[in-house]
């Protein structure tokens, strides 16, 4: 007596039946979940957007973050450079590369600290003083949340790499937290847009 | 997980994860982390600990593999009965069977040939109306802003010379409005026309749907929009109407009907999914 | 829960390497099984289990809130405990009974539909459960720890949509608002990470042959509604925080003094709340999808049409949320926009009603319980769908905001839509999850007395909307023409008590003493019913392969198979 739903049906072994990649599928809906809770918080930062009762006003204590953006971009080239030095199974250069993501990742992270601790205690601006402050810490703060998160996920992968634990099936693995990596750096476009740009006349 | 190169399923087993308190445990950290905004701060701290353990613990579970264990097979009596065949059978109606009719179009015309056909027939439409504005009413922005009324309240109470002026909101709202509609009773033609019983489509499409919209919104526009329909002119209405109509209808008239692949399957229809090699 | 079947293996069989405590039939056992389980069956009788309960309970609250409206000038509540009571009503009613129940039937029913072992995500199923019961814990924890420890505030009494300002730290002192805003941001963690996981499920793990024309329409309505909780819950999650920001270290996103906006509050909170309208009441139609064409002996009318429906309704849905909000003056050609894109809704909705009439015409309908369930579902959703449109329409709305026919609108949408398509999936499914039938004469008990009690409560209170009574009164002068309608309005109370009453005992009384149900006691199609009731821990013995939408109905009929057709 063969399994009930199997008995008139002759199962052809050789039909290929392809279903997509579970990890790819559960990143994309991470990045579509992650990326509607960003866009409340930029809906919120664009509609208080010179509505600040008093200051400091942006213009008054933004500055471009050339550096910190340069870094964060560039960190986004040397993960797919390490990438490809893993699928050709050179794994040194392949930790060299993710360290020097992780550096660059750790900059712009030093580069929010400091620019926090300016405005607070330089320039007064607390998330308090204002709706700039509260909308700009908050999605900022979010932004560098997701930096953090990335920053720990890339230090596993560069610790389970040291010990030699990363090997073929683990592809997809580090695959997906590149692609996590590029969102936060995309991510950092719509941030650097809206926050550096937009309202640096108001 | 049969495709899982570290499962270990055999005939008598099936590989299932193995049961785990660790999400449990990251859970409860997370409540004691809240719990202790609203109470004091020892309890977060605590929960801290406790969903930082949890996720610790979880990572061991699926690093480097993700967990399973055999779990035995039943006996093969305690399978699930085999599904006998049932003596009813049922019959299927067909297609022109016991005088059904037809009623949809084997073939139709294709889309792009409506959306074309809708733009080239709005642009018509709008061309008809703008001269009349111009040579009539002596305004290009008359009819465009009696178009937006339908949907902008403050034009619906403009007088006739604020019509008449040229008004941002007014022409953002007409253009999307008309050809929004456009194509769509362009898209509609392209099905509807060859359900229509006659040789010769763009008379349907041409002239007789144009007026019977027409006469539609004659009876009707007192409701939808009193504001239009107290400074309409009907002659040029229809005028527009039936421009839009010969060029839109026309046009997909002339287009080649093609298969409406009623008969295929909708993940053949659709593209999306082949289908086995030993179906039909 | 289901671990009815799994028996000692026998000598020849590889034996499972059993933990210290989890020999079978001990207490420890049993424990363990509840606690450490990743089962997908388990958890989704978990979670139906945490929502009946949650049900229970607000069920209770609202009972209180019709004896204290029954007659005016009532003082059976203090003003203050009805404001609590309606709104722990209203949140544990959307996020600790609607979502777990909803979330329980896709958990134990996906993987089975598409022929899978279990979840993609097996741990993350389990954390996505705790993580809702703990959020239920939390809120409902502050009746408890809210006064005992600061003496200030008890269980939140800020409504369900908690509108700023109200919510505003000089407004809600103490840690009332608090528990609200924590325990919904942590039930989103929940739901998000669910429905992740049944999306990838869906699309990653269907057996063999199950292309994606060939899935239920259960599981295609939830590949939606996932999707639609994916995009919807984040917006709510955000305006949590802004909120706990506010309220914590004096953020002013909803602090009009400080240049903050109220406005802003409603429209990120509706963003969220009418999607989790389509959330709550798309699964009743996947219930619906799945009942109607087996108690009518017909495979589903417009099976794709059913689903570019479904699809539709999602879009729509994310762009209908501001007729929340016709009476905060908005612009009219704002008012103009939602009004339309609400009235839309009602068109693919439209085609899903007139589908499952579709089905039914023509079918041998088979009158079991839980076909009565989605015929009264019919009924009363259309009923429930009709006064949606009319108070889509803003200047009626302007007349009924926030009176008693808002109120009757949507418990017609809730109890009459959602809830009997939960009564039917549960009549339906139960055989599957214990084995037995549920006694089908206590379950007609229920339905009537439920079904009359339902349209007691509830019909009046168009009326009373009609003649101007307004939402959360706690009470009313006599005179005012509301009396009559209040006082039937309770009295129904007591009959949808009782119809409750007999279907928890039914529940329970099944467990034991129902008929025996076999492997397909309703004759069925889809593959949960290709396996033994209740199923093994690993569903199939050997993974299933289909070739059409109903296999069942193909090994049923091999000389007229559904893949000849499609």
């Amino acid at each position: 007596m063969d399994n009930a739903i199997n008995q008139t049906l002759p199962v052809e072994e050789e039909t290929p039946w392809r279903l997509p990649s579970i990890r790819k599928v559960a990143m994309i809906c991470l990045i579509t979940t992650e990326t509607a809770l960003f866009t409340i918080f930029v809906v919120a930062y664009l509609f208080y957007i010179g509505k600040s009762l008093n200051g400091p006003y942006p213009y008054e204590v933004l500055h471009f973050p050339w550096w910190a953006s340069a870094a964060l971009f560039g960190s986004s080239g040397t993960i797919m450079i390490a990438e490809h030095y893993l699928k050709k199974g050179k794994h040194g250069l392949f930790n060299l590369w993710w360290f020097i993501t992780i550096a660059l990742g750790t900059y712009f992270l030093g580069f929010t600290a400091y620019e926090w601790y300016v405005l607070i205690y330089k320039e007064g601006l607390t998330i308090s003083t204002n709706v700039f402050g509260s909308t700009f810490y908050s999605l900022v703060g979010l932004h560098a949340s997701h930096v953090i998160v990335g920053l720990f996920l890339l230090t596993i992968i560069l610790i389970s790499s040291f010990r030699k634990k990363i090997d073929h099936e683990h592809h997809e693995h580090v695959e997906m937290i590149s692609w996590y990596w590029h969102f936060v750096d995309a991510i950092w476009v719509v941030v650097l847009l809206v926050v550096y740009v937009l309202s640096m006349n108001y | 997980m049969a495709h899982d190169p570290h499962s270990h399923s055999d005939e008598n087993s099936v590989e299932l994860p193995t049961p785990t308190a660790w999400p449990l445990i990251t859970a409860f950290g997370i409540f004691l982390l809240f719990f202790g905004l609203v109470t004091t701060v020892v309890i977060s701290l605590l929960g801290l600990l406790c969903a930082t353990i949890g996720g610790i613990g979880w990572f061991s579970d699926v690093f480097p593999h993700p967990k399973h264990e055999p779990f035995p097979i039943r006996p093969k009596d305690q399978w699930p009965q085999p599904i006998s065949p049932e003596g009813r059978s049922v019959s299927h109606l067909h297609v022109g069977e016991h005088g059904h009719r037809e009623q949809y179009p084997a073939a139709a015309h294709p889309y792009a040939a409506g959306f074309v056909g809708g733009i080239l027939g709005a642009l018509v439409m709008a061309a008809i109306a703008c001269a009349w504005g111009v040579l009539v009413d002596k305004s290009i922005w008359y009819p465009i802003n009696l178009l937006a009324a339908v949907g902008v309240p403050s034009l619906a109470a403009a007088d006739v010379e604020t019509l008449k002026v040229f008004s941002m909101v007014g022409l953002v709202v007409a253009v999307i409005t008309h050809f929004t509609t456009a194509v769509l009773v362009g898209l509609l033609y392209t099905v509807i026309l060859p359900m229509l019983p006659a040789k010769r489509e763009w008379i349907w499409g041409g002239i007789i749907i144009p007026i019977i919209w027409t006469g539609l919104m004659w009876a009707t526009l007192g409701l939808i929009s009193p504001a239009m329909n107290a400074k309409i002119e009907w002659l040029p209405f229809l005028l527009s109407q039936l421009g839009f109509g010969l060029v839109c209808g026309l046009y997909v008239a002339r287009s080649v009907r093609i298969s409406t692949q009623r008969t295929w399957s909708v993940a053949a229809r659709l593209g999306v999914e082949a289908q086995h090699p030993g179906e039909k | 829960m289901a671990h009815g079947t799994t028996t000692a293996p026998s000598e020849d069989f590889v034996i499972t390497p059993v933990r210290p405590g989890e020999e079978k039939g001990t207490w420890s056992s049993w424990i363990q099984d509840l606690f450490f389980t990743v089962d997908h069956k388990k958890l989704g009788l978990m979670y139906i289990a945490v929502g009946l309960f949650f049900f229970v309970i607000a069920g209770l609250m609202a009972a209180a809130i019709r004896i204290q409206l029954a007659i005016p000038n009532n003082d059976f509540l203090h003003p203050d405990v009805y404001n609590r009571f309606f709104t722990m009503h209203g949140t544990a009613m959307v996020f600790l009974v609607g979502m777990p129940i909803i979330f329980g039937f896709a958990n134990y029913l996906v993987p089975i539909m598409i022929g899978a072992r279990d979840m993609a995500f097996p741990r993350m199923n389990a954390f996505g459960f705790w993580i809702t019961f703990f959020s239920g814990i939390l809120l409902y924890m502050s009746y408890f720890t809210a006064p005992s420890l600061y003496n200030a505030g008890s269980a939140p009494d800020v409504g369900w949509f908690a509108y700023s300002p109200l919510t505003a730290k000089a407004f809600s002192t103490g840690h009332s608002t608090d528990y609200w805003t924590l325990s919904i941001l942590m039930g989103g963690i929940g739901s998000v990470a669910t429905s992740i996981n049944i999306i990838v499920t869906t699309i990653c793990m269907r057996c063999k042959g199950m292309t994606l024309g060939r899935m239920p329409l259960f599981v295609w309505t939830w590949l939606v509604v996932a999707f639609l909780v994916v995009i919807a819950i984040p917006p709510l999650s955000a305006c949590q925080i802004m909120l706990t920001l506010d309220r914590y270290l004096g953020a002013t996103f909803f602090d009009t003094q400080a240049g903050g906006s109220a406005i802003l509050w409603q429209h990120f909170f509706w963003i969220f709340g009418h999607p989790e309208v389509y959330i709550l009441i798309l699964p009743g139609f996947a219930i619906m999808n799945e009942v109607i064409p087996v108690f009518s002996r017909k495979p589903i009318f417009g099976y794709p049409v059913m689903v570019g429906a479904t699809v539709m309704i999602a879009f729509i849905s994310l762009g209908v949320w501001a007729h929340h909000m016709f009476t905060v003056g908005m612009t009219s050609l704002g008012n103009s926009f939602f009004a339309i894109s609400t009235m839309l809704v009602a068109v693919p909705t439209g085609i899903k009603l007139f589908n499952w009439i579709g089905t039914m015409y023509g079918g041998k309908i088979r009158f079991e319980l839980p076909m009565m369930f989605s015929i009264g579902f019919l009924f009363q959703f259309l009923i429930a769908g009709l006064t949606g449109v009319m108070l889509a329409v803003a200047p009626f709305d302007w007349q009924l905001h926030d009176s008693y026919f808002v109120v009757a609108h949507f418990h017609y949408v809730l109890i009459g839509g959602l809830l009997y398509a939960i009564f039917a999936g549960i009549y339906h499914w139960y055989p599957k999850a214990f084995g037995r039938l549920m006694d089908k004469k206590l379950g007609l008990w229920h339905f009537w007395l439920f079904t009359i009690g339902f349209h007691l409560t509830f019909f009046p209170q168009h009326i009373a909307g009609f003649w101007g009574m307004p939402r959360r009164i706690y009470t009313y002068e006599a005179g005012r023409g509301w009396e009559e309608m209040n006082l039937i309005s309770s009295v129904g109370v007591v009959f949808q008590a009782i119809g409750i009453l007999l279907f928890v005992v039914n529940l329970l009384y099944s467990l034991k003493k129902g008929k025996v149900a076999g492997d397909d006691p309703w004759d069925a199609w889809t593959l949960e019913w290709a396996t033994t009731s209740p199923p093994a821990d690993y569903n199939f013995e050997k993974e299933p392969v289909v070739r059409s939408r109903r296999p069942l109905w193909d090994l049923k009929h091999p000389k007229d198979p559904d893949w000849k057709y499609e």
